[in-house]
């Protein structure tokens, strides 16, 4: 089993810590283009405490996500394109004021079986 | 010690370490390809539990004599439009679908688009099928699994599924599905289509 090494760009070997660390809030560990456009953001508790002191575009993104909401619907919501969102993105994210949820893919850079299965009980339900 | 990473579900992990960060949230993609008016926004927006949002995409490339104002060719800067919309699948799987771009032009930015994509959907108008090739064409070459959807179109009834499929020179027995791009049921079908044929590919 492995996980994706975009999430953890050190993980040869014996890293102990896991995945969660590199998904909450270790996105300045990411190259821009590397958070890609269905990449989930949660507001963090942090983040909504702090959202009324913060500029206009960095306040409206954390407020908006109290709902799970993506790179894209971020760049939708304030109008600018995608690597203007994802900029404000990981700067909040560095700051812990957002997590960043990530695609799960496999070696084949394909999301993994598990997630498909599941992807397809969900569709066959509609 | 590094069971977290072998269980490979990076979403339990995430719970409890950022506050107010929800339980195991996963988002998945899958891209909706075809050319210009062949119904991709009408097929998110069937799908979609929102209205479907655009945004957009600015991308550097060297002109490639598109732009008849390009004698010489240099660095340009294009802005892509793209629609997507959003299905909830259960409690922390969330996917998206993207509208992409029809023109082979725009292919620099299906690379970015089709990393980690479950596959693509590429929607056909039999009246001008020409418009998919640059689609199925990239799709294959990468490795992607897709689905050919053919819209429901006046007149484009009663074709052969083997005919279109060599028309469009996808092997025998390749994944193809009739829609009707307005309709949900006939979209989620597609997307089926698409999943298992991806499961089956997948090992």
């Amino acid at each position: 089993m492995s996980v994706d090494r975009r999430q953890r760009p050190q993980a040869e070997g014996g890293r102990v810590v896991p995945n969660y660390a590199f998904t909450a809030g270790r996105t300045r560990s990411l190259a821009g283009s590397d958070m890609p456009i269905e990449a989930l953001v949660t507001a963090t508790e942090m983040g909504l405490a702090k959202a009324p002191g913060m500029p206009p575009e960095a306040r409206a993104i954390v407020e908006a996500s109290t709902e799970p909401q993506s790179l894209a619907e971020i760049g939708a919501l304030l109008g600018v394109p995608i690597g203007v969102a994802r900029v404000l993105v990981s700067d909040l994210a560095a700051e812990d004021h957002l997590a960043v949820h990530l695609p799960l893919v496999g070696t084949d850079g394909r999301p993994r079986r598990e997630l498909l299965e599941r992807l397809l009980d969900g569709l066959r339900a509609r | 010690m590094d069971s977290v990473h072998a269980d490979g579900r990076a979403g339990t992990a995430t719970t409890g370490v950022a506050p107010g960060a929800r339980r195991d949230l996963l988002p998945l993609k899958i891209l909706v390809a075809g050319g210009f008016g062949v119904g991709k926004t009408t097929l998110v927006a069937a799908l979609s539990e929102v209205p479907p949002l655009s945004t957009e995409q600015q991308m550097t490339s060297l002109s490639d004599g598109v732009d008849d104002a390009s004698i010489v060719p240099e660095k340009t800067t294009t802005t892509v439009a793209m629609d997507f919309g959003r299905v909830t699948i259960d409690d922390s799987l969330v996917l998206y679908l993207f509208g992409t771009p029809g023109q082979s032009r725009f292919w620099f930015m299906w690379d970015e688009l089709a990393r980690g994509a479950v596959g693509a959907v590429v929607l056909v108008d039999l009246r001008r099928i020409d418009d998919c090739f640059a689609a199925i064409d990239y799709f294959e070459n990468r490795g992607l699994p897709f689905v050919v959807a053919l819209n429901a179109f006046p007149g484009t009834d009663g074709v052969d599924d083997d005919l279109v499929r060599d028309a469009l020179a996808v092997p025998p027995g390749h994944p193809l599905v009739h829609v009707d791009a307005r309709d949900d049921a006939s979209c989620t079908r597609a997307l089926i289509v698409l999943v298992e044929h991806a499961l089956a590919r997948s090992t």
